[in-house]
């Protein structure tokens, strides 16, 4: 009996040993678990505030590609619409710009030089119409009169 | 003699914390680690914790008129912390969210950290295998319980005072620490 009691007491001893010490581990990790932490949070605390850095990868990839794919999806849905709602004027307007081009650039290139002259001197000396000949005559008279003058000098 | 006296400690006690709220930007330098910290170790994510840490001093500022100083001053800013952080979890889409977060703390965030008294190098490293350790059961801890086991165990408060702040009685915040305690022991290889 004496020999079973002791057994159970030193059982006894040893447990609370082993606990008392597993005790005194956990209670040193939790120390060095709380210094860990107050470094990290003394680390982020020095760091600028959060909305002068610029957002975490993630969140740049989500502003970027929410516009980009609800552009790409309004594209794809109004685009087709409105070429079929507008598929005669489209033809048409392709029908204008195809005739365009024939109203071709290089002939005024090719129209030469002396021909083009010719053109605005003829222009120029054009009959003047009746209801600006007054106009004309004395345009007539004052040029006569400086010639008589200077044929006189 | 002794109730008048200790009416007029608290009175002035209530009095100074108002005082103290006066001058914001002091509160904000003072107690702006200490709500960041407990933010830190309770979301394990830096930008959830730096946005709710000015939230919780946005709200704190707007709030400022109804702070009649019945419990400290820090005693209210980690309440709103708190509570801050209970809409921040029950929010789906920021839990959606948070499975992609890209700030998550990690351990190898301690990488330069240099514990006390460890001079050698084996020493260091195997102070950092502790700090695992526990930083990986408490990751596994439910967010009460871990709430509880931070303002215990990281900002040292007492048991009444968290109850207090959480808004739970005294045997709930016992049971909440007991149970943290029994994961983190399972953890570290000793009994549950």
């Amino acid at each position: 009996m004496k020999i079973r009691k002791e057994a159970e007491m030193e059982n006894e001893a040893e447990s609370m040993l082993t606990s008392s010490q597993e005790m005194r581990d956990l209670a040193e990790a939790l120390s060095l678990y709380r210094s860990a932490i107050q470094h990290v949070a003394e680390k982020q605390a020095a760091r600028p505030l959060a909305m002068d850095r610029k957002p975490a990868p993630s969140f740049r990839m989500r502003l970027v590609m929410v516009p980009a794919l609800a552009a790409a999806l309004a594209v794809a849905v109004i685009v087709p619409a409105v070429s079929h709602l507008h598929g005669h004027r489209g033809i048409t307007a392709a029908k204008v710009v195809d005739v365009t081009p024939q109203t071709p650039t290089t002939t005024v290139a090719q129209v030469d030089d002396t021909q083009l002259m010719n053109q605005i001197d003829s222009d120029l000396t054009e009959d003047v119409p009746d209801a600006l000949q007054p106009l004309a005559d004395m345009g007539d008279q004052t040029a006569t009169a400086k010639s008589s003058e200077t044929e006189k000098k | 003699m002794e109730e008048i006296a200790g009416t007029e400690l608290a009175i002035e006690r209530k009095e100074q914390a108002v005082l103290e709220l006066a001058d914001f930007d002091e509160v904000v330098r003072v107690y702006r680690p200490r709500i960041l910290r407990f933010l830190l170790s309770s979301l394990t994510d830096r930008d959830a914790a730096e946005t709710l840490t000015q939230e919780c001093f946005l709200k704190a500022w707007n709030a400022r008129a109804q702070f009649r100083g019945d419990s400290s001053l820090s005693t209210w800013l980690t309440r709103i912390a708190v509570n801050l952080m209970r809409d921040h979890l029950r929010s789906r889409s920021l839990r959606f969210w948070q499975k992609t977060r890209g700030a998550a703390l990690d351990v190898m965030d301690i990488s330069d950290w240099v514990p006390d008294g460890r001079t050698t190098p084996e020493g260091a490293a195997l102070a950092r295998d502790q700090v695992a350790l526990v930083w990986k059961a408490v990751d596994e801890l439910s967010a009460q319980q871990r709430s509880v086991f931070v303002l215990r165990f990281v900002d040292e408060m007492e048991l009444e005072e968290i109850a207090e702040t959480i808004g739970m009685n005294l045997s709930t915040v016992k049971s909440h620490l007991y149970r943290a305690l029994a994961i983190l022991r399972e953890r570290m290889g000793g009994k549950k």
